[in-house]
Order: structure tokens, then C-alpha cells, then sequence
């Protein structure tokens, strides 16, 4: 292939200085777009190396760059020779020179020869990439050319910062490369290796006459945004450990991120849904009329109309729960204060909430029922079709309970204690764009964070099979489980969308509709709590009746019922425990899985009795846990689940050392004696992660779920690069990086920047099971299984490709990054051949393929599977979840006599997840889940009246908390491998809700002179000022000792 | 309700160039960059001027765009994040942010690096607490703010140096 180009400008300087800089290749070189380094061979000669990249594969290419002609000042003329990407080239650049008054005109030729395997792999874009580089190169010349002093001092910068270089211009200019990142407008560029100077050049070009007029800003492509890691892994021998800025941040912090409000089409329509005031209340009639009237309304949806053209929801639970006609909008009646009761599709956003305003209902109040204690009394029935408001009931006996309490030396008895509602509130709302189409698929860009779910859900209730939906993802704003449940909202845009014949309808709910109706954490009461403790404190048996308030309808639940009994014992040894277990529903938003979903309310319990029983006693809190703490792993609990690994003790010391135990009791000593409120607390939680979803079963023994998979696709594509596709559905847990970092530790030698990671996930990728989403703590361990088992099935296969191609052994191969890339060779021999050429001998230069490489296809999938069994559903015994991790915290507080207000002092965090794959990622979760507890103990919560009512419905009620809130954290790891995982990591992203634990201790512990019980998980100021003043519910706590006084 | 009031003409200059447009009165700011110019970095994260994720710069100052009109910018010079990378590369807050895992999901970021931004031009060398109350009134939910405030403190020891 043979490539000619030519073209002239003008420069304003004399001709014998543009000639000294055209005929010097150590001034020349540097210009070059993608220069990397050179060296002089002799004063006519340099050896210059390029970075290279057609695509995704990049490179370092050195080439020959010769003086051939200097006739001075007329004319200079280079002559290149090199290998590039499997191929070779020649090349010849020609400058000459003419006085133009006190001006230079520059006339010059570019002429290129290109051999080899490159053509057939990139021939077709080739001439495409040289026209843009060309237009660089010259750019360049222009500036290095012009009289400006600014221009003088980028090259000398230049010059300075990389000794050498000028060749990959050349290089470039024959289009064998593209630089690593876009180089084209200025603003997005990056790379160190950048050479600034082209880059101003084409941003303002002086007078030229070039080949194509220049790209806009606009033409480029999203992924031109460099997703460059860091290279260095500090010393770590393996990227898996390696403290890694992450492969994201690249998009994320130039604001070129993804989020589905951010796609925008120009026929897309707007979705805005009409909303019920009211807590319970009959529907007499709407009218849409006035709505529809608007100019740009396109249509309207009532419940009635939706009720017509689907079914409902399918409903995990057993009987009577079963019953429950779950339909995304209200039909008849309304059940809480949000429920959408009419759609209205507009052009614009703007029109769409106008006309919803417009939309007139008649309701007829109904008796709200706005807690599970209410609620047990069915006095107002929520859904007729069930018949009773109690949705789930379930007993969890393991144990001799009878005998620990007649053998006990203390029984305490705590009347109530309560865990409030709040959630995660993430930062991005749920939304999605439904493309309903007239072949009848459903297309869902969404921010659904577990697609495999909602399909399950969606399809049968919309009559098509599961394989009509496409559920997408791309950047998403934080989940934290909360976005599970976004179905029935992406129910109500793809109707929509069908309605109007497939054309796009985007939903975005507002901050007032999320906190309202987008989800909230679950509420638990616990009450007539019994425990019985041995003389030396330790507890021997816990019974206790638990009511569950999942809001108006059960949708992901009750699988919470279950899901608790992951940690039943918390970190206690003992053995005996009875939980009677109650769902209810009430009038008030449904429940939906937030960051330590079922657990943190369990685990808070279990902390807050061990602390009440510890202050009855009189013991310490650490000496307490000292007692009580699991020391051998792993453990088997009553209820048959394995705690993989861990050392609390040792956490429990790190912590009180970081935290200076010592002194501040001492402090504490002193504060009391000046009657002030100074609190120490201490809170242990587990992280349970990888749940084994047979679990469903204990709820409902027909459920159609059990043990638990994800997965991962991984292949070289034609142009050898390495592209992972996952089942999970990252919303900032870093999923492209520790992906990277796994398949790079696989194929050895081939760095993480080198594994492209799909962004978010996309059925359409065909990786993904029924279990793939990102919830219960589970992509360290069941997400990258996936992706090692896949990069181990990869591997193979490059392996037995490369043998092949190199006529070599698969052991003598080694993996590594050559000019084009990743590659295999064989070390000490000239063997070496690039994946670009593996997939080319596989995928499309095939034929007379020996028999031994017809199951090679380089596109691997792989699933993985925890080994889990099916509980014994009579007994509810059985392994629930793979890995636990733990965290423990402890805090000091000091809460104001006047003003009430709870003011931390000191706050320590000590976590053990196994083994790290990324620490920055792990610190990054642990801070997190750390601030959501925080803020849940002190200022977050949904707040309803009695007329169900929601009273913190806008962030300025729930004041999510904000760095002025949060404590500056002491953070410590510790790092037990789990025996469970390949990796030994434990998923660590929910946290298990320390800080409520810990809050609660310390401002009992602030509290300890003034004989009341903490007895609620919020403790806000008003709430600690209707505490100590007798408002609300009190809980009671009395002691029974039957041992020697 | 709309009631269809004549749409107005406004000059908005944005990270450096001048846009011509006619709006609707009620249209906010932040929609006008987000669906007028396709400036989606700068992101909607509540409706009561709480959140800070749509923080940008309208004459040097930072201004939540969800609390302001499109036709108020008439005539104003604005940055978004979109105009924080230079010819030179990222802003040392873009590299700090990302060196120092100052960002989970990236939804509060650029808000956040504009308030950040803000501070750092009036104070190079400020405390936590002045970080903490720059940022006061921007949410972050994934980070904890911890690893935020380490970023602003390492940008700010670069921008010193340079
Ligand atoms: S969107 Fe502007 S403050 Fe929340
Ligand atoms: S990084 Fe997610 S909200 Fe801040």
C-alpha cells in the first residue's frame, strides 16, 4: 500500500532558520505527536521510538529516521525505515524551502510504503489515521516554527523533559499510530507524553493549507477519553494488592461520565408520574383531560390502564403475601404517600411535570396503618387480597433454650428496642430510557443495579420472554441496593414507550419522589427480649420476638426474613437462640435492600443487648466482648452458616490502642466528675458477602432460587486486544479496575492497561446468570472468580494458539508488551508474536487450522459458581453466605447538656475483608459504609406521622450527612484470608452498619448516670432530649440475678 | 403551569465560549447547560439546593445551577467541570482526586472539584475545617468525605509548588 501527501504553509521567520530546525533530527524529532524517546546514532541518524495505537492496542515502535538531503536552506528530506504492528514501511518526508518576502514557504511531501500483515489488520483506516496525524505533524512545525517566544519554550520544555525524539512523528505521519490518547482538541488530552505544542497548534491553526478541515471538539468519541492506570505497583509482586488509581476516574473527573440522565436524544420523550398523597386512600376517579390538553403532552397512563396490558408482579413470598396484586402504579386504592397513580409522557421534562400537575384525583382517605406493632392488629388491612397485613412468619429455634435459662446466672429482660428506617439516598436518583421497539424488545439503559432480578421480575409480568429485554448500564450514582428495586418505574417508561410505538421514554425520578417512593431501608422492633448469661458474662441463650415493617409492599421480600440469619449469633459464641419472625406490611414506602441489608438491624440488636447486659452486670464493654467473642474459625453457628476467618480479639486491641483506650477513660473519669456527658462505645458487625440465595427457600420452599453465580466474558478481539464483560453492575466500587488488575496477574507480564472492562453491564454481552447485579458484598469473591476463571480459560488458549504459531512449546512461552502490545515469545529467541496475530490466526486468516486448535475461539465465558447446598428448610439450617468480613469501631462522644448535641471526639475503625485486592478500593468502602452509619445514628431518617405522612421528604429534612458532620476517621486493617475464596478476599462493600452500633453504645455510655435505656438507633438531639425527658417509647430493662450476690 | 411566556435571549460564555440562545424564562441553569449545550458534567442530585452536585462557576464564583435561571447567567462568563483540564493536562484537583481516591460512582465529583476549586483560588493552603465547611454544602454519598479532603489538601500542595 502506498500512501502520498503533500502540502505548504507559511511561516514568518527567515529561511535559513526554518531550514536549521527542518535539518537538525534532534530538533525535528521531538515534534512528532507521540514521541517517546530517541537516541543519535550519528549526526545524520536517530533512533526514535513512538508510542503507537491503532485502537485499543498500543505500542512503543522504534524506527530509523535518516538526513538523506540537506541542501541548505533549500531543502532537507528524511528517509525512515521500520516494523511496525507486523508490518514494515518506508517512508520519505521532504521539506523545501522558498523566500516569500521576510516569510518562509514551506513546501513539503510526505510519501509512505507499507508492507505485511499490518494492511489486512488496519489497511482500511490507515489512510484516515495518516491524514489526521500528517495535519499534527505540520502543526507542530508551524508552532516550533513561528517566531513566538511561547513556541522556543514548549520545544525547549519538550526537549528537556525527553532528551530525544522526533521519529514517531513520522511514524505517525504514515498513520501506523495513533497515540495512546486523543491527541486532536486540546482540552481532553492527558498524557504525560503529550507533546503540548501540537496540541496548541491545532487548537488555534495559523494560515495553512492542510488535507481536512479539522476534526471538532464534538467529533469525539467518549472513548478517547484515556482510562490510563498507574503502572507502578509500589513493590507489590502482583497487580492484585496494588494500590491503583482507578481505570474510571479518567472519565469521571473531566465530567464525562455516563449517567442516564446524561444520554440525550432529540425524539426521546419525558416521563413525570403523578403521585399520591396520601398514605391509604380509595381512588374515586381521575381526570386527564386538563393534562392532556397541554401542548407537547403526548400521553397519559393511569394504574387502570396498565392493569389492562400487564400482570402483576410475581411475589417471592409464600402465602398470603402471594396474594398481593403488585402492579407499578395504584389501580383502585393507594398504599403509601408517593405511589405513582398516573403517567404522563410529554416532549420535555418541563411539559411532562407541568401536565402532571394538571391531572386532577379524587381520593377518599383510609384508615393509615404507619408501624408493624399497628399493623399486627389488622385493624385496617392493606391489601384485601391477602387478607391480614402480616406477611411473613417464621420461628428460628436452635438450641436448648429451656435449660440456658434455667441454668443461667443472670437473666435480663429489654421490653423494645427499635431500628429506625432510613437509606443510602445515592447521590444519583432511579432512572432509566425504555425503548419498548416495534419487534417487541425492550431496551433498558437504566440505573438498576441488579438487571438479572428486575428481568425475572418484569418479563413474565409483561408476557414477554426474558430474552425480549436488554437491560444496560453505564455509569450509575451509587446504589447501595437501594436501585434493586427500580423495576416497577421502568415498567411504567417501557408501557409507555410501547404505547407510542417504540419511541424512547425517559424517567428520572426528582430527589423528592426518591425519598418518598425510590425505597428506604427496612424498620425492625424487637421485642420481649430475653437473655440468659453465665456467671462469667457470658451470654448462653437469647430469646426474642422480632416485627418487621417492610413498608407497602414486600417486592424483593421477604427475603430479609431470612437473610438476617446469616449472622444469628453475631460475633457471640453462644448457642441457644429463639427468634420469632415477623414481616408486616404498613402504609408507608416499601422496603428495599440498603448497604448491610437485614443484617445491620440483627447485628445492632445483638451489640445493643450485649451492652445492656453488660452495664447490668457491671463489666466493661471491652471485657464483655473479651467473653463473648468467636475465637476459632471457622465457625459453625447454631444455624449451620461458616464464619470463614477472622480475630476479633485482635481487632478489638488495634482498635483500643489506635484509639489510646487508656487515656481516654482516663479522660472520661475527669468528665464525669465535672458532670459533663462523655461516652466510650464499642460496636463489632459482620459483612456477610455471597449470600447462597437457597435462602429464599426458608422464606417460601417453592422459590426457584438457590445457590448463587456471576459472570465473565473475556476475549482478544480482532485487533488483539483483551476486552473483559462482566454480569456485575459497578456503581463506583472500581469493578473495571480490579478486573484489570486480576486478568493482568493471569496473563502475566501483560499490564492492567492493556485489559479493557467494559463499563457497567449489558446483557446483550451474554455475561450474565440469574444472579448478576452488585449486592451483598460479593464481587471481591463470586465477581472476580468470574474473571479469573475466565482469564485462566484465556490464557489456555493463547497459550495453545502461540505454541502453534511459534513452533514452540506452551511451557517455554512467556506473556508480555511489545511494540504491538500484549504478546507471547519465547525468551532468548527472536519467537515472539502479538495477540493482534493470535486472533488473526483464529479468527479471520483460518483456514488449514490443525485439529488441536478447533475448540480455540479466544472468546471465553466463564461462571462461577460457590459451592452451596440447599438448607434444611424444616430445621432453617444450612450455609447462607461464603465470606465474612468484620469490622469494629469505637467512638467517643460527647453530647452537649444544653443543646443535646452528640459531638464525636474520636472514631476508630479496625476491618478485616481477607485479602485486598486494591486497598484504596477496600479504604474507600470502609469510609463509606461508615459515613452511611454515621449518618443513619445522628441526623438520616424517614420521619412519618400518623397519618403516614412522610415529614422528610426533600435532603433538607434528611440532611444526608456532610463533611461537617463527619468525624475525622482512625482507620486501621487487618487482613484474614478467607479459605473459601480462590483469592482469599471477602466481599467488604456494606460495611455491616458499625456505627449504629457503636453510637448507641456511646451515648448510653454518655448517658450511664441518668437511668435511661438506648433503646432506638437514631440519636439525633431531639432524639436524645425526648429520652432523657421521658417522650416517646421507653424501653425497660430488668435484671434478674440468680447467682451468689 | 406553563402558560407560554415568550422565550428570551440570552449570551452565555461557557469554559470559554460564547453561546447564543433564546430560553424559556423558568428554564434552570443547570438544565440549560445539561440540555441546551450538552454540558452533562455538571449533574442534578436534589431539588432543594442541598446537594452541591451541580456546582459551577459564574464569574469566578461557585453557584449551585439548579438555584439559579438560565436567563440570570445572561451575560455571565461560566465554568463547569468540563473546562477544568487545560491544554496542559488535568487540574491537579482532577489528579489529586483521582490519586487520593477522592471519588467512588463520580456523580458529586465535579461539583465537588468546582467548590474545591473555588477554595483553593482564595486560600492555596487551607485547613481541614476550611475544606470541610468549602464543601459543607456539597453531599458526597459514597466516600465518607475523608479521601476528598485529602485530595483538596495534595492539589492544593501541587498548585503551591507550581
Ligand atoms: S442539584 Fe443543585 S444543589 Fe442539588
Ligand atoms: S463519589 Fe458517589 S456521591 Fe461522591
Amino acid at each position: 500500500m502506498e500512501m502520498k501527501f503533500n502540502g505548504e504553509f507559511k511561516v514568518a521567520i527567515p529561511r535559513q532558520e526554518a531550514f536549521d530546525l527542518l535539518s537538525d533530527p534532534q530538533k525535528f524529532a521531538p515534534l512528532l505527536p507521540t514521541f517517546h524517546s530517541m537516541s543519535m546514532k550519528d549526526d545524520k541518524t536517530a533512533t526514535v521510538k513512538v508510542k503507537v495505537g491503532i485502537g485499543k492496542i498500543h505500542g512503543v515502535a522504534a524506527t530509523e529516521l535518516t538526513l538523506e538531503e540537506a541542501q541548505e536552506p533549500l531543502r532537507a528530506e528524511y528517509v525512515g525505515r521500520g516494523k511496525v504492528m507486523g508490518g514494515a514501511y518506508n517512508m520519505i518526508a521532504g521539506f523545501d524551502l522558498e523566500e516569500a518576502g521576510s516569510d518562509t514557504l514551506i513546501k513539503w511531501r510526505g510519501e509512505t510504503q507499507m508492507y505485511g500483515k499490518i494492511l489486512s489488520l488496519a489497511g482500511g483506516s490507515m489512510r484516515g489515521y495518516a491524514e489526521s496525524e500528517i495535519n499534527r505533524l505540520i502543526g507542530s512545525l508551524q508552532l516550533a516554527l513561528s517566531p513566538e517566544a511561547e513556541a522556543a519554550a514548549i520545544v525547549a520544555a519538550r526537549q528537556a523533559a525527553k532528551p530525544q525524539g522526533l521519529w514517531q512523528k513520522l511514524l505517525a505521519l504514515f498513520g501506523l499510530w495513533s497515540p495512546p490518547l486523543p491527541a486532536a482538541p486540546a482540552r481532553e488530552v492527558a498524557s504525560k507524553e503529550e507533546p503540548a505544542a501540537a496540541v496548541r497548534l491545532l487548537a488555534k491553526p495559523p494560515t495553512r493549507k492542510v488535507l481536512k478541515a479539522d476534526v471538532a471538539p464534538a467529533a469525539l468519541s467518549r472513548t478517547e477519553v484515556g482510562e490510563s492506570i498507574e503502572m507502578d505497583r509500589h513493590g507489590n509482586p502482583t497487580w492484585v494488592g496494588s494500590h491503583l488509581r482507578r481505570k474510571e476516574d479518567s472519565r469521571l473527573v473531566r465530567g464525562r461520565g455516563l449517567y442516564v440522565d446524561d444520554y440525550q436524544s432529540s425524539d426521546m420523550l419525558h416521563l413525570a408520574v403523578v403521585r399520591s398523597p396520601y398514605a391509604h386512600a380509595k381512588i374515586l376517579s381521575i381526570d386527564v383531560s386538563e393534562a392532556e390538553a397541554l401542548p407537547g403532552v403526548i400521553t397519559t397512563l393511569t394504574g387502570a390502564e396498565i392493569a389492562s396490558v400487564m400482570q402483576p408482579y410475581m411475589q417471592i413470598g409464600p402465602e398470603p403475601g402471594a396474594n398481593i396484586k403488585d402492579y407499578p402504579m395504584a389501580v383502585t386504592k393507594t398504599i403509601y404517600q408517593g405511589e405513582p397513580v398516573v403517567a404522563v409522557v410529554a416532549e420535555t421534562a418541563r411539559i411532562a411535570a407541568d401536565a402532571a400537575e394538571l391531572v386532577n384525583v379524587d381520593y377518599e382517605a383510609l384508615e393509615p396503618v404507619t408501624s408493624a406493632e399497628d399493623a399486627q392488629h389488622d385493624k385496617s388491612i392493606i391489601h384485601p387480597d391477602m387478607g391480614t397485613n402480616h406477611n411473613w412468619h417464621g420461628i428460628f429455634e436452635y438450641g436448648d433454650l429451656d435449660q440456658a435459662f434455667a441454668e443461667a446466672a443472670h437473666v435480663v429482660k429489654i421490653d423494645r428496642l427499635h431500628f429506625h428506617r432510613f437509606s443510602s439516598t445515592p447521590l444519583e436518583t432511579n432512572a432509566c430510557v425504555a425503548t419498548w421497539d416495534k419487534r417487541g424488545d425492550i431496551d433498558f439503559f437504566t440505573t438498576n443495579t441488579f438487571p438479572a432480578i428486575a428481568m425475572q421480575m418484569m418479563a413474565p409480568a409483561l408476557g414477554v420472554s426474558l430474552d425480549n429485554i436488554r437491560c444496560r448500564t453505564h455509569d450509575i450514582g451509587g446504589s447501595f441496593g437501594n436501585k434493586i428495586t427500580s423495576y416497577p418505574g421502568m415498567t411504567i417508561a417501557a408501557l409507555a414507550s410501547r404505547k407510542l410505538g417504540g419511541r424512547q421514554v425517559k424517567w428520572i425520578e426528582t430527589r423528592n419522589e426518591n425519598l418518598l417512593a425510590g425505597g428506604h431501608g427496612g424498620e425492625r422492633t424487637f421485642l420481649d427480649t430475653e437473655v440468659a448469661l453465665d456467671a462469667d458474662g457470658v451470654i448462653t441463650a437469647i430469646r426474642s420476638r422480632h416485627l418487621d415493617d417492610c413498608g407497602a409492599f414486600p417486592r424483593y421480600e421477604p427475603l430479609g426474613c431470612a437473610i438476617w440469619s446469616q449472622v444469628l449469633p453475631a460475633t457471640m459464641k453462644l448457642r441457644n437462640i429463639r427468634v420469632d419472625f415477623n414481616q408486616y406490611i404498613t402504609n408507608k414506602c416499601p422496603a428495599v435492600p440498603n448497604r448491610g441489608y437485614s443484617r445491620l438491624q440483627h447485628l445492632w440488636f445483638m451489640e445493643r443487648v450485649l451492652d445492656i447486659c453488660g452495664h447490668q452486670l457491671g463489666m466493661e464493654p471491652d471485657e464483655i466482648r473479651r467473653r463473648n467473642y468467636i475465637t476459632e474459625f471457622p465457625y459453625t453457628t447454631p444455624n449451620g452458616c461458616v464464619y470463614d476467618s477472622g480475630d476479633y480479639l485482635k481487632m478489638l486491641k488495634t482498635a483500643q490502642d489506635l484509639l489510646g483506650w487508656d487515656e481516654w477513660k482516663e479522660k472520661q473519669r475527669q468528665a464525669r466528675a465535672e458532670g459533663r456527658w462523655l461516652g466510650i462505645g464499642i460496636g463489632t458487625t459482620l459483612d456477610s458477602g455471597s449470600n447462597n440465595f437457597a435462602q429464599a427457600q426458608i422464606v417460601n420452599p417453592d422459590a426457584p432460587f438457590s445457590g448463587n453465580s456471576e459472570v465473565c466474558t473475556l476475549k482478544v478481539g480482532l485487533d488483539g486486544s483483551i476486552v473483559a464483560a462482566l454480569g456485575t453492575v459497578p456503581s463506583g466500587q472500581g469493578h473495571e479496575t480490579a478486573t484489570a488488575q486480576v486478568v493482568a496477574d493471569v496473563l502475566k507480564g501483560v499490564g492492567p492497561d492493556l485489559i479493557h472492562v467494559h463499563a457497567g453491564t449489558d446483557t446483550a454481552r451474554n455475561a450474565y446468570s440469574g444472579h448478576s447485579g452488585t449486592y451483598a458484598s460479593q464481587f471481591a469473591v463470586t465477581g472476580l472468580s468470574a474473571v479469573h476463571g475466565a482469564a485462566v480459560k484465556l490464557r489456555k488458549e493463547l497459550l495453545a494458539v502461540g505454541a502453534y504459531a511459534l513452533q514452540a512449546s506452551e511451557d517455554e512461552l512467556e506473556f508480555g508488551e511489545g511494540e504491538m502490545g500484549a504478546q507471547l515469545s519465547v525468551p532468548g529467541t527472536d519467537k515472539v508474536i502479538p495477540f493482534m496475530y493470535l486472533s488473526n490466526i483464529i479468527n479471520t486468516n483460518n483456514a488449514g487450522l490443525p485439529p488441536e486448535l478447533d475448540e480455540v475461539t479466544l472468546n471465553v465465558r466463564h461462571v462461577f459458581r460457590p459451592k452451596f447446598e440447599v438448607p434444611d428448610l424444616k430445621r432453617k439450617y444450612g450455609n447462607l453466605t461464603l465470606t465474612y468480613a468484620a469490622q469494629l469501631h469505637i467512638a467517643v462522644v460527647e453530647i452537649d447538656k444544653y443543646t443535646f448535641v452528640p459531638q464525636i471526639l474520636d472514631y476508630v475503625v479496625v476491618d478485616d475483608c481477607g485479602t485486598q485486592i486494591n486497598p484504596k478500593i477496600v479504604e474507600g468502602q470502609v469510609h463509606g459504609a461508615t459515613a452511611h452509619g454515621l449518618g443513619a445514628a445522628l441526623m438520616e431518617q424517614y420521619l412519618y406521622d400518623a397519618s403516614g405522612n412522610l415529614l422528610t421528604s426533600s435532603f433538607s429534612d434528611y440532611t444526608p450527612i456532610t463533611a461537617m458532620n463527619m468525624p475525622d476517621l482512625k482507620c486501621a486493617s487487618q487482613e484474614s484470608p478467607s479459605p473459601f475464596s480462590y483469592n482469599g478476599a471477602k466481599g467488604c462493600g456494606e460495611g455491616g452498619g458499625a456505627p449504629l452500633h457503636t453510637l448507641s453504645a456511646a451515648i448510653q455510655d454518655a448517658l450511664a448516670g441518668e437511668d435511661v435505656v438506648v433503646g432506638d438507633t437514631f440519636g439525633s438531639p431531639t432524639a436524645i432530649y425526648d429520652l432523657l425527658h421521658g417522650k416517646g417509647r421507653r424501653t425497660t430493662v430488668t435484671h434478674e440475678s440468680r447467682s451468689a450476690a | 403551569m406553563s402558560e407560554f411566556v415568550e422565550a428570551v435571549d440570552i449570551e452565555v460564555t461557557v469554559n470559554g465560549k460564547t453561546y447564543q440562545r433564546s430560553v424559556e424564562p423558568r428554564l434552570l441553569l443547570v438544565e440549560f447547560l445539561r440540555e441546551e449545550l450538552g454540558l452533562t458534567g455538571t449533574h442534578i442530585g436534589c431539588d432543594t439546593s442541598y446537594c452541591g452536585a451541580c456546582t459551577i462557576h459564574m464569574n469566578g464564583a461557585p453557584v449551585k445551577s439548579c438555584t439559579l435561571f438560565a436567563v440570570q447567567a445572561d451575560g455571565q462568563t461560566l465554568t463547569t467541570v468540563e473546562g477544568l483540564a487545560t491544554d496542559a493536562g488535568l487540574h491537579p484537583l482532577q489528579k489529586a482526586f483521582s490519586e487520593h481516591h477522592g471519588l467512588q460512582c463520580g456523580y458529586c465529583t465535579p461539583g465537588m472539584l468546582m467548590s474545591a476549586k473555588a477554595l483553593l483560588e482564595r486560600n492555596p493552603n487551607p485547613s481541614d475545617k476550611e475544606i470541610k465547611k468549602q464543601i459543607a454544602g456539597n453531599v458526597c454519598r459514597c466516600t465518607g468525605y475523608q479521601n476528598i479532603i485529602k485530595s483538596v489538601h495534595a492539589a492544593a500542595a501541587e498548585m503551591r509548588e507550581s
